[in-house]
């Protein structure tokens, strides 16, 4: 019996809106996977900037001053007697040379330029000392040295980093809130197109959740496909363009590919329930709504 | 089975489109309901299939007051009684076939449980050769035959007919209710609304009048529906 045979389905589905649908989803999963690289990015790049500077710290004494080596020995000793510093090094000239060369390019000669004398400071990380203590100390021995433990930019930068990242998770989640809302709408007008049919349905003794069923299982598919072009296109620019190398290397993902492909079959699915959810939500609304 | 006390309806904000009606259906009978145009007939039906509410008094179904029903168990109702409206109501995107199996399908009858059941339905109201073919390309009295198929298709308890017989012959009417009294033979409980008197009064059966939304038992006001 080929009429009872081929599924036909029961709700008169049309292929344009269907298209649409598909549209809609995917701009919003192209967008969804911007924010959720920025959102993983941005919070990784806070991590490595905490963790790198932590425990690291430099005392720098200023140029023009007489007596620089007796200086850095003082320094030195204070330094190696006070709790929770691990290590002191003074930096050679050319270290020194080394860190200025962004700012002037090529390698100065230190002897031209009122370069200060820097030690580097290696902290013990579970015992961090208390910056205005130890500068204290540096005062207290007059030996006109700065002490600087990078931290108000070290938290300034990671802080405004997580900032970023916070608005990343926004920007997501009001995009899967986007998608839902257009899911939403999309399915209660197709209901008002579909009303003599839904009624029909109801009619020979369907329960709602019969019919919310037959818009979900159609919404996931849409959903899912809408979610595989987007995401498919994202995760293409990702690794195709060169613009985007940057974001790529504070993407922790990127330097596992091997599990892309889950990640994007994870993407399809949530955006498929995403679409089942609103769907659902929209049906069970329109058709108590109706009652 | 159907038991109606006073029921009064009316659509919306509209007059009054039943008044006062009372009456029983027992289970397993078989009983007209009749009247001009516009007496309520459809209205009445209406309220069995629980489309609407009465705005007045009580009807009891299966033994439960219609007003308490949830949605759900409105859905579960419906799939004891078997309605053959008066405009047919097929879902014209699906074929002769679909429509009749509805009722199975939104059961969660399984399609191989229900395939042959639905062809020999389509094959007693004589569309054998229609199974596949969708109701805009089907004439008024091949839509009834696939509406009363699909009415009778999940073997409900009770059957609704609105003018079952009005857009076919003669021969395929007396078929048509040869099978609504095979259907009543197997113990449904049914009703049949019809304008078709000279056809109604030869099956003997117990009739109800309607006329201006109340029931005319010939004495000027309302009361249980006369036998014929
Ligand atoms: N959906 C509706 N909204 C408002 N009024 C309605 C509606 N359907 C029917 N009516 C009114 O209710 C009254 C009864 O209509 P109903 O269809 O029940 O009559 P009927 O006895 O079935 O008539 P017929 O023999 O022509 O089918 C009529 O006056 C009609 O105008
Ligand atoms: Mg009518």
């Amino acid at each position: 019996m080929s009429a009872l045979g081929r599924k036909g389905s029961l709700i008169p589905f049309t292929a344009a809106s269907g298209f649409m649908m598909v549209l809609l989803i995917a701009a919003m999963a192209f967008l969804a996977c911007f924010s959720l690289a920025g959102a993983l990015g941005t919070t990784r790049i806070a991590g490595t900037w905490t963790e790198g500077l932590a425990g690291a710290a430099t005392v720098r004494i200023p140029a023009g001053e007489e007596d620089r080596a007796r200086r850095i020995s003082l320094v030195l000793d204070v330094l190696r007697d006070t709790d929770g510093v691990a290590d002191a090094r003074p930096l050679s000239e050319k270290d020194v040379a080394d860190l200025l060369t962004p700012w002037f390019g090529g390698t100065p000669e230190l002897g031209e330029l009122p370069a200060p004398s820097i030690v580097a400071v290696t902290l013990d990380a579970e015992n961090e000392p208390d910056p205005s203590v130890v500068q204290a100390r540096l005062d207290g021995a007059s030996a006109g040295a700065v002490y600087d433990d990078h931290g108000r930019w070290r938290n300034r930068a990671a802080q405004a980093a997580r900032a970023i990242g916070n608005l990343s998770y926004w920007a997501l989640g009001l995009t899967v809130l986007a998608i839902m809302a257009g899911v939403f709408v999309v399915v209660a007008i197709a209901m008002s197109a579909h009303k003599s049919t839904i009624e029909a349905l109801r009619l020979a003794g369907a329960e709602d959740r019969f019919i919310a069923g037959l818009y979900q299982k159609r919404f996931f598919w849409l959903g899912a496909l809408g979610g595989l072009i987007g995401s498919g296109i994202a995760l293409g620019a990702f690794v195709g363009l060169d613009t985007l190398a940057s974001v790529r290397s504070a993407l922790p993902m990127l330097e596992a590919p091997y599990y892309w492909p889950f990640v994007w079959v994870g993407i399809v699915v949530v955006c498929g329930l995403i679409a089942v959810l609103a769907a659902r939500l929209a049906v069970l609304t329109t058709l108590r709504g109706r009652a | 089975m159907i038991l109606f006390e006073n029921v009064g309806f009316r659509y919306d904000r509209g007059a009054e489109v039943l008044q006062n009606v009372n009456l029983e259906i027992p289970a397993g009978s078989f009983q007209f309901i009749t009247g001009p145009s516009g007496a309520g007939k459809s209205s009445l039906l209406r309220l069995l299939y629980l489309d609407e509410k009465p705005t007045a008094g009580r009807i009891s179904l299966f033994g439960r007051d219609v007003t308490t029903l949830t949605r759900d168990e409105i859905a579960w109702f419906r799939r004891r009684i078997g309605v053959v409206f008066q405009d047919f109501r097929l879902l014209d995107h699906l074929t002769a076939a679909e429509n009749v199996a509805l009722p199975l399908t939104v059961a969660g009858v399984r399609e191989m449980a229900y395939r042959d059941n639905v062809t020999e339905m389509l094959q007693w109201v004589g569309l054998g050769d229609k199974m596949d073919v969708r109701p805009p390309e089907l004439s008024g009295g091949e839509k009834q035959r696939v509406a009363i198929a699909r009415a009778v298709v999940a073997s409900p308890d009770i059957i609704l007919a609105d003018e079952p017989t009005g857009s076919v012959d003669p021969d395929m009417a007396e078929r048509i209710m040869a099978l609504f009294v095979e259907m009543n033979r197997l113990g449904k409980t049914i009703l049949l609304a019809s304008h078709d008197v000279p056809m109604i009064e030869r099956y003997k059966l117990p009739i109800t009048i309607l006329k201006d939304g109340t029931i005319d038992d010939g004495m000027g006001h309302s009361g249980r529906g006369a036998a014929a």
